[in-house]
């Protein structure tokens, strides 16, 4: 278990190089860059700039120093916003995502566990029908329907709630509700699926026949099995979810760094796009692992040599 | 959960939801203002400023959200005028112009003073401007100020040329072209040592890049003989020819192996005709073979500069012989001789390689200089710009600029503290370090959150900003801008936000939706330099094919353009421009009703495409031109909602009026740029202009020069010589008429199919006063402010700009006093001819 953990650590290093690299070659082969705008520059101004940015230098060396750049984990300076490093960007700006994040996370477990849960054990039956619907519309309204639909509701009409901008508890509400309702429908059908799976497998039968009691044989030995499709899904999903969603950051004006990420990309603000793609590869990585090793705690049959 | 229980929720909850959305989508349409409407307690005022600002340095970012913010944290020598945008005295208090136009000098106030407490002086200014053209800087900006003597020279790294007695080259003894460069007599202000220098006649100024020098020099004979350039010019020939004798080089072993007895002679004697040799040598060895060659490089070891360099001037002749590649089978298909000459004559020859490979192969042994005297770089202390005293400022410009008084007020020539950004250098705009000069001082940068200024009781006009705080809003979310609207979250908004689904519903509440014009244009580019729309009939056609007054109820925000300066804003222009067309008319035997029909005449459109050779028939109840090559056009557009529906609208007009499907293709933004550019695309590309200043020269300089900014690939030396000659003209309105016929003249060839005038499309809420929509939507913060008795709102206001407010009439009042009595007191022989901007 040990080894493998540290195996899973060490592949992480080069996975980050190669993902930036790969990342980097797409943003030198796509079009346009971070100066270009309507208005077009005088040569001048031009050869400034590049000379500015290091735009210069022959192009093995640009790879090289942003290499350089990418091991001290410092990306320097946005080109875009030029009085704002990448990290503190970052840094700035994660907490926002990681807030939303962390909370729509909580309410979709919350929700969609107990509604799966709910729907296995009365199967073929209307509270099975009615929360599987009520999943099926989760899933299939995007949240940038979901968004508007609530704030037209409870801030426009009963001035409840704000319709945007970051602050306190109340601005919260409404995007970690319209940022959990996908998640809380796929993780109904997961945990319905997964239970009814393990509800008819031999070993819940021989806890049954074993004469366990009902709480127990569910509690103690389905819901652990039952769980193994929910956390391989759920854990890439708070990795997601963490990293900052872009739709409802721009409907609710959050800043996280979902919306900076797609700004950095239209804006081909190099730095930024490496450092957040750098800092998201790292996160999901992680995430997938801290789900592999959960598995052998939610499996006795998993095992990592 | 029980079963029935469950099931009830789930009614009720879709019932609740179902009467919400009636309720709410009816309350909004009776209501008599939109949304909540009420005046905050603190006198704050919340304003969505646009996308996240790039930099709260007024010298770098070149977008209005920015310009917005930066006017409120920083003055300059002038200010806006709230409504018309017309310049009017901010820390200058009064100003004069000299008679020819090229001169202005600033009197500043004396209580003018930094956020921190630091007077502002005239030095300040003059560091805010060498600071913003500095190359370093690298502004994108930059341009605005190339009118100010020497300031494009320091911008761009450009140099000095000396003879050999060290007296500097007069630019118009080798370009007596170029305008400007004369010494002016007419001066205003006390005379100085600096003054004396940048009154003298403009010096020339050369690239310190080696390789544009290279090619400047090549094509002028009058600039060579101040270069050592040739092989002969060399002090020491001999040398030359030692090293390449003794040299195991692949150069070397080339020279050697090809000039033979030209080196044997040079090194034998070094005459002049033994150098002469030489030159011949290395010139006729490098014409006849490409040195690139496979044969020629094998062992070659080139300095990299040269290898650099030789690469350029490779790819420079290739892409001139692809094109006349390309030309030749045009020539080819061409039908008639006409055609077949008028392609000849766009061939190029290639570059001569005399000079860039001879360059290259001697400097590797000659490094240093190249020039006989040392060139003597641009610094921003040679910039027209000086402090006469503490109070008095001097900018001298290059040639007359009768529009500069309406740059001024750009964020780009607000004044910055020179020690902050010394001491805290790229720091220097974090919160805890910044010093602003407007008036209001930053108090809170939250990015993509929250920018809070508040008022700066230092300002010199402090008594009468209105305003206790300004929160901007960084969103560009159009439906979250409007939701926080009706929440009167946000009590105004920046231009352009008023999503198109929701216009309808919200056009309806005018005192709070405003609609003007705007000093912007949207048009279609035709590249003039492809085939077909390089025919100016087929131009034609597809322009009068268009019905621009359909176009505008159809987007219903714009206002239709025949023309290409924007209509409705600059009144003397479109006086100057009504007159001068007519005249045109009649001088190109036009007649009034022939022009009037240009704005849409589909009779006529299909008559021109038919001449032009593609004939347009009766197909059933529609038309159609089966022999035009529409695999060679194309409507280029960026993404967007509003230009899609726009080229759609476009395309179902060629194909109703003329019969042509012209196929759409969107690109992203940053991919669309380059390809327009360089034009590069196929028949049309949308484009659009908002005018830096309030004049018509901010949009006819797209056409001026070749290459120029207008991406059509048109250019015509007539309309460059009518514009230089309309900027040498003092009076106002004789300068607009000669800016007119020149509009004429480019809108005859029609290189452009203008579509409209932008408008202003935003919203306030009705006790937000003394905030306009003028042209720009640039607003001068310290003449907004929040009215608390209903009455004074602005309500059943047909037009916001016609209503006078006496509060903001006063403060204008106010400080125009000083430019007035200045004006007044000024003695009659000095009278200043374009003091201001009309």
């Amino acid at each position: 278990m040990f080894s493998f953990i540290i195996r899973r650590l060490l592949i992480i290093f080069p996975m980050v190089l190669l993902v930036v690299s790969v990342t980097w070659g797409l943003i030198r082969m796509a079009p346009g860059n971070f100066y270009s705008g309507e208005k077009k520059l005088p040569a001048a101004i031009e050869e400034n700039i590049k000379e500015k940015y290091g735009l210069n230098e022959p192009i093995y060396m640009q790879y090289l120093i942003m290499m350089g750049n990418v091991l001290r984990l410092d990306f320097g300076v946005s080109l875009k916003y030029t009085d704002r490093p990448v990290n503190q960007i970052i840094r700035d700006h994660f907490p926002y995502s990681a807030t939303l994040g962390i909370f729509a996370y909580l309410l979709a477990l919350v929700i969609g566990l107990s509604a799966g849960f709910i729907a296995a054990l009365k199967q073929n039956t209307a509270a099975d029908y009615a929360s599987m619907s009520l999943a099926m519309l989760g899933q299939s309204v995007p949240n940038f329907v979901v968004g508007p639909i609530l704030v037209i509701v409870f801030s426009l009409w009963l001035y409840i709630f704000p319709p945007a901008r970051a602050g306190g508890f109340m601005n919260y509400v409404l995007p970690v509700i319209t940022l959990s309702a996908i998640y809380a429908a796929y993780i109904a059908r997961l945990t319905r699926a997964g239970m009814l799976e393990v509800l008819r497998s031999d070993y819940i039968r021989t806890a049954r026949a074993k004469g366990l009691d009902e709480k127990t044989v569910l509690f103690r030995h389905a819901l652990k099995g039952g769980l193994i499709p929910v956390v391989s899904f759920t854990g890439p999903a708070l990795a997601a979810l963490l990293a900052g969603t872009v739709v409802v950051e721009r409907v609710f004006a959050i800043p996280g760094l979902g919306n900076i990420f797609i700004q950095s990309v239209l804006n081909r603000d190099e730095p930024l796009i490496l450092g957040i793609v750098a800092f998201l590869s790292i996160l999901i990585m992680a995430f997938n692992l801290i789900v592999d090793i959960s598995y052998a705690f939610l499996d006795p049959r998993i095992r990592y040599e | 959960m029980t079963r029935s229980s469950f099931g009830q929720a789930r009614v009720s909850v879709a019932l609740i939801i179902l009467s919400l959305f009636v309720s709410s989508c009816t309350s909004s349409a009776n209501g008599r203002f939109y949304g909540k409407t009420e005046v905050p307690k603190a006198n704050v005022l919340k304003y969505v400023s646009g996308s996240e600002p790039e930099s709260l340095d007024p010298q770098v970012p070149t977008g209005q959200p920015e310009a917005r913010i930066l006017m409120a944290m920083y003055d300059g020598l002038l200010e806006y005028h709230p409504k018309t945008m017309e310049p009017i005295p901010a820390i200058a208090e009064s100003w004069e112009t000299s008679s020819d136009g090229t001169e202005y000098v600033f009197n500043l106030r004396k209580n003018a003073k930094f956020s921190n407490g630091d007077p502002i002086t005239a030095k300040d200014f003059v560091y805010t401007l060498r600071r913003a053209m500095s190359p370093e800087l690298a502004a994108q900006n930059a341009y605005l100020a190339y009118y100010i003597k020497y300031s494009e020279a320091y911008n761009g790294g450009k140099m000095f040329v000396q003879d050999e007695k060290g007296n500097f080259l007069i630019k118009k003894d080798f370009d007596p072209e170029s305008g400007g460069g004369e010494a002016s007599a007419s001066t205003i202000g006390a005379d100085s040592g600096f003054h004396q220098f940048i009154k003298a006649p403009e010096r020339l100024t050369v690239a310190s890049d080696t390789f544009t020098l290279a090619k400047t020099l090549e094509g002028d004979d009058k600039l060579k003989p101040f270069f050592k350039i040739k092989a002969s010019e060399l002090k020491d020939s001999s040398a030359f020819v030692s090293q390449v004798n003794n040299g195991t080089d692949g150069v070397s072993r080339l020279l050697q192996a090809k000039l033979g007895n030209a080196l044997t002679g040079c090194a034998a004697t070094c005459d002049e005709t033994a150098k002469q040799n030489l030159i011949d040598g290395l010139n006729k060895i490098l014409a006849e073979e490409s040195l690139n060659s496979a044969e020629n490089t094998e062992g070659l070891t080139l300095s990299e500069a040269a290898k650099k360099l030789i690469g350029k001037f490779e790819a420079e002749n290739k892409k001139i012989a692809d094109a006349n590649q390309k030309l030749d089978q045009e020539i080819a298909a061409a039908e008639t001789a006409e055609d077949k000459e008028a392609k000849t004559k766009k061939k190029k020859k290639p570059l001569t390689k005399f000079f860039y490979t001879n360059r290259v192969l001697l400097e590797g042994y000659y490094s240093g200089s190249f020039a006989k005297m040392p060139l003597v770089t641009v610094k921003g202390e040679d910039m027209g710009v000086e402090a006469i005293d503490d109070y008095t400022l001097r900018i001298t410009l290059y040639q007359p600029a009768p529009f500069f008084l309406g740059l001024l007020p750009h964020q780009f020539f607000r004044v910055v503290h020179q020690r902050t950004i010394e001491t805290h250098k790229e720091n220097w705009v974090k919160p805890q370090n910044i010093v602003t000069s407007g008036a209001f001082k930053l108090v809170v940068n939250k990015p993509y959150d929250q920018l809070v200024v508040e008022k700066d009781p230092n300002n010199w006009d402090a008594s009468n900003v209105k305003l206790d705080r300004i929160e901007f809003y960084p969103l560009d979310e159009q439906t979250t801008m409007m939701n926080l609207y009706k929440a009167n979250e946000v009590h105004a908004t920046y231009n352009h936000t008023t999503p198109a689904a929701w216009n309808e519903v919200v056009r309806e509440f005018k005192d709070e939706y405003l609609n003007h014009p705007e000093v912007a244009n949207e048009y279609y580019c035709f590249n003039v330099k492809k085939f077909p729309t390089d025919n100016p009939k087929i131009r034609q056609a597809f322009a009068l094919a268009i019905d621009r007054d359909g176009l505008s109820k159809f987007r219903k925000t714009t206002k239709p353009l025949f023309n290409f300066v924007p209509e409705g804003i600059l009144t003397k222009y479109d006086e100057a421009r009504t007159k001068i067309f007519a005249e045109e008319l009649k001088a190109n035997k036009i007649s009034a009703e022939d022009w009037g029909k240009r704005m849409f005449d589909a009779e006529q459109a299909r008559r021109i495409l038919t001449e032009a050779g593609y004939p347009v028939v009766k197909d059933g109840d529609s038309w159609s031109c089966p022999t035009f090559p529409v695999d060679k056009v194309s409507v280029t557009y960026n993404t967007s909602e509003s230009n899609k529906a726009t080229a759609e609208f476009m395309q179902s007009q060629w194909k109703q009026n003329l019969g042509i499907t012209v196929p759409l293709k969107n690109m992203e933004w940053k991919t669309f740029l380059p390809v327009r550019k360089v034009v590069d695309y196929q028949g049309l590309a949308r484009s659009g202009w908002v005018g830096d200043y309030m004049d018509p020269y901010t949009f006819l300089n797209l056409f001026y020069r070749d290459p120029n900014d207008s991406s059509t690939g048109w250019h015509d030396p007539k309309f460059d010589k009518m514009l230089d000659e309309a900027n040498k003209e003092i009076d106002p309105q004789k300068r607009f008429e000669i800016l007119a016929r020149a509009e004429f003249l480019m809108l005859q060839n029609q290189p452009v199919l203008p579509l409209q005038t932008q408008a202003t499309n935003w919203i306030k809420k009705p006790f937000v006063k003394g905030m306009y929509p003028n042209p720009g939507t640039l607003h001068a913060w310290k003449f907004i402010y929040l009215e608390r008795d209903p009455s004074k709102w602005d309500t059943q206001v047909e037009n916001l700009m016609k209503v006078n407010d006496a509060a903001v009439d006063e403060q204008l009042k106010q400080l125009e006093a000083s430019q007035k009595a200045f004006e007044a007191n000024k003695p009659a022989a000095s009278k200043p001819a374009a003091a201001k901007l009309d």
